[in-house]
């Protein structure tokens, strides 16, 4: 039920790989849905994906917490990324997944997310600081805005891809 | 995945951590001793070696502020140990100052930063600066003692025969003969003997009379027993006691006085033998009465200690609690399997086709469910550890606040032994020392106020532990001036914490229990009157916290008594499952009184309150659904959409339950099919509630879950527990709810309490 990232990679198809090799590092970024939006987040911080368990909602938790879930024997607390982000919520349906993650002081929690997309490598080129673009209080929470030059099609012939991505700066959005 | 070099480190640190613990226990004995003016040098001897060994581990893992204070303690030590300087109040302090210092550097070191801590320069400093020596007088020659033996003493030993001499003991020359093979063990098996009657100073070979295969040794040693007594004691040992004269000129009769030759094997060191005895005193008979308590000691152990191997003695590993966590987990898991596995068997028993595989499939799960308890039982045994180990900090507390208030205080400890989870005794050690400190602080009286009323000038403080059932009792009580009720209650009505009427009707023990109420605590005159309250509130919570509850009782003018009963372990325990809404929830069967169905029309309503009568009593229900936000048709319609635990089989769950001794269907009020609500009467001290809940699911050992940082603030649950099949039911915190409600912070209130905080 714990489908890990790895194994993601391994079945291939999911990596946009870049034809043209382009100047500089590249890093992986995992896209997800979030209320209809493409949203992602560095790959390296999040440790696994997993279909949700039966969810166990805590009362007098604070509002963006939806409740906790056991994973192999663990409590995560997990939270729900569309409300930190003051976005519309939507029906769970059978492709929401939790990312776990690790929080700055060392817990693991969970992100909810409406569905796990692909993962993306971009260069630093193809990533605009989004600090300048953006106002709001959700502002902190984005590390940039990314536009993938590299519009290779992936997954069942989908040739529509989001102009723009999203990229959350998680450990500022777990801190708050 | 911890890389060697953390590992090592992880061992540095608890090795580190149980000598420095280790240490704190020797100075405790060692300041009772001084008090008692009867000094066991062993027990210096273990202080220095212990610094020892902290000072070649910090060296080795590069702690260099806690190898310099280590190498300045050693000093010190040798210092104490050779007589040099003496057992000082100045020099205890001392000792103790540098065990907290220890504790604090430890702490610094593994938190990695590197932030000075000025106490231990100072301390530096003032170890540097050392203490006047005292002057070594040359050894009494009123003994007949061999030049040549006094020539050969280390300075340790000298200094032993001095103390002894200066005493007024007697010495004594054994004689004894030891085959080479087994001479180890027969030595300690002499020295064991001998330790009762007095201290062995010194052995030596005399070089003759010995085969190839045998030694002769000569033990000086002093004692105050008289020579038969000692030959008595030592007769199976075959040894030839006889005693050393006072200046009984030079010693008769040769023997190899002056032999030396090089003595091959045994692993002692060539020495000149020492002289032999001349005629046995007519002292000897007079001695009798002077055989008070035997002085007990055998200087000779550390010696002893560089011979032996590099094996270590105690045949025990250290764990790290977390590994311990998550083999109990895993067992949580497998009970989980075992329940499924449980469930398979019963479907098999209804295929008459299967009836001889499920037969055998049963036995197998039975099998295995008896393992399965005996390596939860067994990992339950590992995390216990005696109590002890906070004991030991609170007498050290004890010591400390007793003389920074003046105040003498007399500290009983009974059931160290105790054993409690090792969690539960690391989060017990605040509590404890917090509620000692009021006792030497607020309970105990000046001297001069003890004198006043005819008490003895020494306060008493008991520290009792005992077992009850699954609980452990931790007692803390005092002699001193008690707990003026009155007073308390004048102060809450003050307070606004309760009302006239409230205050007209409450009884002397449920006064006392106001000093659990964060109000008072703040008001700084209630703790100049009464005494106790600096944050007794947090005390409380703490202790809650661990599934436990602390009860007052006290006397003015005689003393009080704090009661603290705890779980002996957090990691299982038994829980009621009930049904609130459509979600479900443990209550741990500790704070159970009884569970009885609910009969809507006696409900009665008051100031927003809900009560009902039960048994003649009046008990305050609280509705968790109200409590906890839920709502049925909301929590139907989000079961609906996939998201919830929820009831989806509650059948399911009822085989799920496993508990070895349920409680009987009456007391629980399980009535199956009744669309009744039910109250769970939950209890702490005196205080009771009534939680309505939906309904009554069963009985269960649970694992309980303590939630992570990110639900700290949430108030009302102690955690939350698996329930299988990856559901969940959160760990209601019973003590923590009657307190919220019964305080009334559950509600708005006209004026404002600011109890809850």
């Amino acid at each position: 039920m714990a489908a890990d990232l790895a194994k993601r990679r391994a079945r291939g198809g999911v990596i946009k790989r870049n034809v043209h090799a382009q100047s500089g590092p590249r890093r992986e970024y995992l896209a997800f849905l979030l209320a209809g939006e493409t949203y992602a987040a560095p790959v390296k911080e999040i440790r696994e994906i997993v279909k949700p368990p039966p969810l166990t909602p805590v009362p007098r938790a604070p509002d963006s917490t939806m409740g906790i879930v056991s994973v192999r024997g663990q409590l995560v607390t997990v939270i729900d990324l569309r409300r930190r982000l003051r976005l519309a919520e939507s029906q769970a349906s059978r492709r929401t997944r939790i990312l776990l993650v690790e929080a700055p002081w060392g817990e693991q929690l969970g992100l909810y997310v409406d569905e796990v997309q692909q993962v993306y490598r971009l260069s630093d080129a193809e990533v605009e600081p989004a600090a300048t673009a953006l106002g709001g209080d959700v502002a902190s929470y984005i590390a940039g805005i990314a536009r993938p030059m590299q519009q290779v099609s992936t997954e069942g012939g989908g040739g529509e891809q989001p102009p723009v991505i999203v990229l959350l700066d998680l450990q500022a959005i777990l801190a708050s | 995945m911890v890389d060697t070099g953390d590992r090592a480190r992880d061992e540095f640190f608890s090795e580190a951590q149980e000598i420095v613990e280790g240490l704190g226990r020797d100075l405790l004995a060692l300041d009772e001793a001084v008090r008692a003016n009867r000094i066991d040098p062993d027990l210096i001897n273990d202080v220095f070696r212990a610094v020892h060994t902290l000072k070649g581990l910090a060296g080795l893992f590069g702690a260099t502020r806690m190898a310099t204070l280590s190498h300045e303690l050693e000093e010190l030590l040798d210092n104490l140990r050779l007589g040099r300087i003496d057992v000082s109040p100045v020099v205890l302090d001392m000792l103790f100052r540098s065990i907290e210092l220890y504790g604090r550097i430890l702490q610094v070191e593994k938190d990695g930063n590197d932030q000075p801590i000025p106490e231990v320069d100072e301390l530096l400093r003032e170890l540097h600066r050392g203490f006047g020596q005292r002057e070594q007088q040359p050894l009494a020659a009123e003994y007949d003692l061999d030049p040549g033996l006094l020539a050969v003493l280390t300075e340790y030993e000298e200094h032993r025969l001095r103390t002894n001499i200066q005493s007024g003991l007697i010495l004594y020359r054994i004689r004894v003969h030891f085959q080479l093979a087994t001479i180890d063990q027969a030595l300690d098996e002499l020295k064991v003997t001998a330790k009762p009657f007095g201290e062995i100073i010194t052995y030596l070979p005399t070089g003759t009379g010995a085969d190839a295969d045998s030694i002769e040794l000569d033990i000086l040693m002093a004692s105050r027993s008289s020579v038969e007594e000692l030959r008595r004691a030592l007769s199976e040992t075959g040894a030839e006691v006889e005693e050393i004269p006072r200046r009984a000129g030079t010693g008769g009769g040769g023997g190899g006085g002056g032999d030396t030759g090089a003595f091959e094997g045994g692993g002692l060191s060539s020495r000149p033998a020492m002289a032999p005895a001349g005629p046995i005193s007519p002292r000897s008979s007079d001695s009798g009465s002077l055989s008070a308590p035997p002085d007990s000691a055998t200087g000779a152990r550390k010696k002893r200690g560089e011979l032996s191997s590099i094996r270590s003695v105690a045949q025990t590993v250290r764990v790290d609690i977390n590994k311990l966590d998550r083999l109990m987990n895993t067992v949580g898991e497998l009970a989980l399997v075992r329940s499924s596995l449980g469930a398979i068997v019963e479907r098999l028993r209804a295929t008459p086709a299967e009836r001889e595989m499920s037969l055998e499939l049963h036995r197998l799960q039975r099998t295995f469910e008896r393992h399965l308890a005996a390596i939860q039982q067994g990992i339950l045994e590992v995390r216990m550890v005696p109590l002890g180990q906070v004991f030991d900090k609170l007498a050290r507390v004890v010591r400390q606040i007793s003389r920074d208030a003046d105040k003498i205080v007399n500290l009983v400890i009974t059931g160290a032994e105790t054993e409690v989870d090792k969690l539960i005794v690391e989060e017990l050690s605040d509590p404890l020392m917090h509620m000692m400190r009021n006792a030497i602080d607020h309970g105990i009286e000046t001297r001069a106020e003890r004198e006043a009323v005819g008490k003895p000038a020494v306060g008493t403080i008991a520290l009792n532990a005992f077992q009850k059932g699954n609980h452990v009792v931790i007692e803390i009580e005092d002699d001193g001036r008690g707990i003026d009720a009155t007073r308390l209650l004048d102060v809450a009505l003050r307070r606004g914490l309760i009302t006239q009427d409230e205050a007209r009707t409450t009884s002397y023990r449920e006064a006392l229990t106001l000093i659990f109420l964060p109000g008072v605590s703040t008001k700084s005159d209630v703790s100049e009157i009464s005494g106790r309250g600096v944050g007794m509130d947090v005390v409380k919570t703490n202790i809650g916290r661990l599934g436990g509850v602390i009860d007052v009782n006290s006397e003015v003018g005689i003393g009080t008594k704090m009661t603290v009963t705890l779980p002996i372990t957090l990691a299982i325990i038994s829980a009621l499952i009930v049904r609130v809404a459509d979600r479900l929830f443990a209550i741990p069967l500790a704070n159970v009184q009884e569970a009885v169905g609910l009969d809507e029309h006696t409900v009665k309503r008051l100031d927003g309150r809900e009560m009902i009568t039960l048994r003649n009593q009046t008990l305050q229900l609280c509705y968790l659904t109200r409590l906890f936000g839920l709502d049925e048709e909301e929590e139907l319609s989000a079961r609906l959409a996939g998201l919830l635990g929820g009831t989806r089989s509650l059948g399911g769950m009822r085989a799920g339950i496993t508990g070895s001794r349920k409680l009987d269907r009456s007391s629980l009020g399980l009535s199956p099919g009744s669309k009744r609500k039910y109250i769970v009467v939950t209890a702490v001290g005196a205080k009771r509630l009534g939680l309505v809940v939906s309904a009554l699911i069963g009985q269960q050992d649970v694992v309980i879950k303590t939630f992570g940082p990110s639900l700290a603030s949430v108030r009302g649950f102690a955690g939350a527990t698996e329930l299988g099949d990856q559901r969940i039911a959160l760990v209601i915190d019973a003590p923590a709810l009657i307190f919220e409600v019964l305080s009334g912070s559950d509600r708005a209130r006209p004026e404002p309490r600011g109890v809850h905080g």
